[in-house]
């Protein structure tokens, strides 16, 4: 991170209601600088996801968050037609997918899939890293199908 | 006598333990993740070999602490046919159960403990503690306004109980002074107990005035820590490093307090005394063969509901026993005529709370005999009693050889 990252406040205060703890904060922090991070181990490279602070390979503690490539393909999704309230249809589905990422086999982040018709969306579709921009909030990031990709 | 067919199968292998502190500055996964990795190496076992594990909480699902759905993968254990989430003394008897019946053959237990922000104002000014507990589920349970429900697992009512005693028995506060200067001198002697300047009965008598008639040293030192233990079957005990420490009994105890605590039940029919009759209904050994004692002491109110409940003395009798007891050269406890010595770590109160799991690291410790200047001489058999005054306290009987 730089010199002047955010202070442990300005994250909570980011994303008030999100768990953050001192095993995730980095990512939360990333994700207010516009960068995709995930916990990796500095022994081995594993990538360490969910966000722990203990390498699951070589039990080592030095588990740095990374910046990760932002490319991948979705392993799966769901379209979500309706939030909890039955009278409150979404007009668009939203793609809730748990896209896999080139880093690293069963690496699967989970995060929305747009610019991307529902019924378009495809298992092992490859998908890159953008954000979505929500008024007066921070963007979050998700996946949007590759350029290339002709279905 | 009640059946008894576990006494001796089951044994402890491995213990592990993280520093003590006020504010670690880790997650309770974190900590949980530590003590875990020190009682694999301390038992000599690969972690794959782990084919059980009780993870820290009440609530199966527990999520954001170190549950068992945390731990597995956390660990890098690839499979488990035995899993579940305890906190106080039964998550030992959980675990030892779960060997015993052949659900799983290698079980390791969790147990974290967090300095949670009604603990104390300095908690309460952590941001990732307040944020802990504001995402916590469950936490409308517990009413400020609404008295009617206010002692559902409060710890108003132990103060409660702790007046009504003094009252019906006609005593002061001496046993439960005793009992937390006892403590507080074991502690001097651990380097990882939190608490480590002398204390006197005075200091205890003079401390700040919480819940009328219990007071700021009747209560555990809220810090973060984590202890694990691994448990499998003597028969798998034989092949590793570390000398055994058997269970040759235990037991729980229900009453009908459950978790409403207006408790309509009398002294010595509450869930420590239903929980030492079960044990001593399984156990061949005597109150007079317990060489170590440890009585969980969240409130000291606990500890001496235990010590009666365990028969080193008549109900009420505690005080006397005490001062009769009580070694002035060291300032600690000598039960069964000056054999048995009690709390040796410096329990909850001194060492620091851990929901009684650092009573049973460190009897596991003493009845080894490794334990260098702490080390107590000769000790074959421990009596480890933690949990609630009012619900699943835990009585285990570990021995060695």
């Amino acid at each position: 991170m730089t010199s002047e990252a955010l202070s442990d406040e300005a994250v909570f205060a980011a994303f008030p209601g999100v768990l953050i703890d001192r095993d995730n904060i980095a990512h939360y922090r990333g994700i207010i600088a516009g960068k995709l991070l995930i916990n990796r181990c500095s022994g081995c490279g594993y990538w360490v996801y969910p966000h722990r602070p203990l390498c699951p390979q070589c039990l080592s503690w030095d588990v740095q968050a990374t910046e990760v490539s932002g490319r991948g393909k979705v392993f799966m999704f769901t379209l979500i037609q309706q939030q909890r309230d039955p009278n409150n249809r979404l007009r668009e589905p939203i793609i809730a997918a748990a896209v896999e990422l080139v880093e690293q086999n069963g690496l699967r982040y989970l995060a929305r899939i747009v610019n991307c018709l529902p019924d378009e969306v495809r298992p092992d579709m490859p998908v890159q890293l953008t954000w979505i921009a929500h008024e007066g909030q921070v963007s979050m990031p998700a996946f949007e199908p590759m350029p290339a990709w002709e279905g | 006598m009640a059946r008894n067919p576990l006494k001796d199968q089951i044994a402890v292998v491995g213990v592990g333990s993280t520093p003590y502190a006020r504010d670690s500055q880790r997650t309770a996964l974190s900590l949980g993740l530590e003590a875990a990795l020190k009682a694999i190496e301390d038992a000599g076992i690969h972690r794959q070999e782990i084919d059980g594990i009780c993870g820290s909480g009440m609530d199966p699902l527990a999520m954001g602490g170190a549950g068992f759905l945390s731990l597995q993968g956390a660990l890098g254990i690839d499979k488990t046919t035995w899993c579940k989430n305890g906190w106080l003394g039964s998550s030992f008897v959980f675990a030892a159960e779960a060997v015993f019946s052949g659900l799983c053959d290698i079980a390791l237990v969790v147990q974290v403990s967090m300095r949670e922000v009604l603990m104390s104002r300095s908690a309460a000014s952590d941001p990732f503690r307040l944020r802990a507990a504001q995402k916590k589920m469950g936490s409308g349970l517990f009413t400020e306004n609404d008295f009617a429900r206010r002692w559902i697992h409060s710890g108003e009512p132990y103060a409660g109980w702790m007046g009504r005693y003094m009252h019906d028995f006609g005593v002061n506060k001496d046993a439960f002074g005793l009992m937390a200067v006892n403590n507080r001198s074991h502690a001097l002697r651990n380097p990882n107990a939190l608490l480590r300047t002398p204390m006197t009965l005075d200091d205890y008598h003079a401390s700040r005035m919480i819940w009328s008639p219990m007071q700021m040293l009747d209560m555990d030192v809220p810090v973060d820590c984590a202890e694990a233990f691994i448990i499998t079957t003597t028969e798998r005990s034989r092949d590793l490093k570390q000398k055994s420490v058997y269970v040759d009994s235990m037991s729980l105890g229900g009453s009908r307090v459950g978790e409403f605590y207006e408790n309509t039940l009398g002294w010595t029919d509450n869930a420590f005394w239903v929980c030492l009759e079960g044990l001593w209904a399984r156990s061949a050994l005597t109150v007079e063969d317990v060489d170590l004692f440890y009585p969980y002491d969240g409130y000291t109110i606990d500890a001496i509901a235990t010590t009666e409940a365990a028969g080193f003395c008549k109900p009420g009798e505690a005080g006397e026993l005490f001062k009769s007891s009580w070694d002035t050269r060291n300032s600690i406890l000598r039960l069964n005529g000056g054999r048995t010595l009690v709390t040796t770590h410096g329990g909850g109160l001194s060492q620091g709370r851990a929901g009684g799991a650092n009573f049973y690291t460190e009897a596991v410790r003493q009845l080894r005999g490794f334990e260098g200047d702490r080390q107590i001489g000769g000790a074959k058999n421990a009596l480890v009693c933690i949990g609630s005054f009012f619900h699943d306290p835990s009585a285990v009987m570990l021995r060695t050889d």
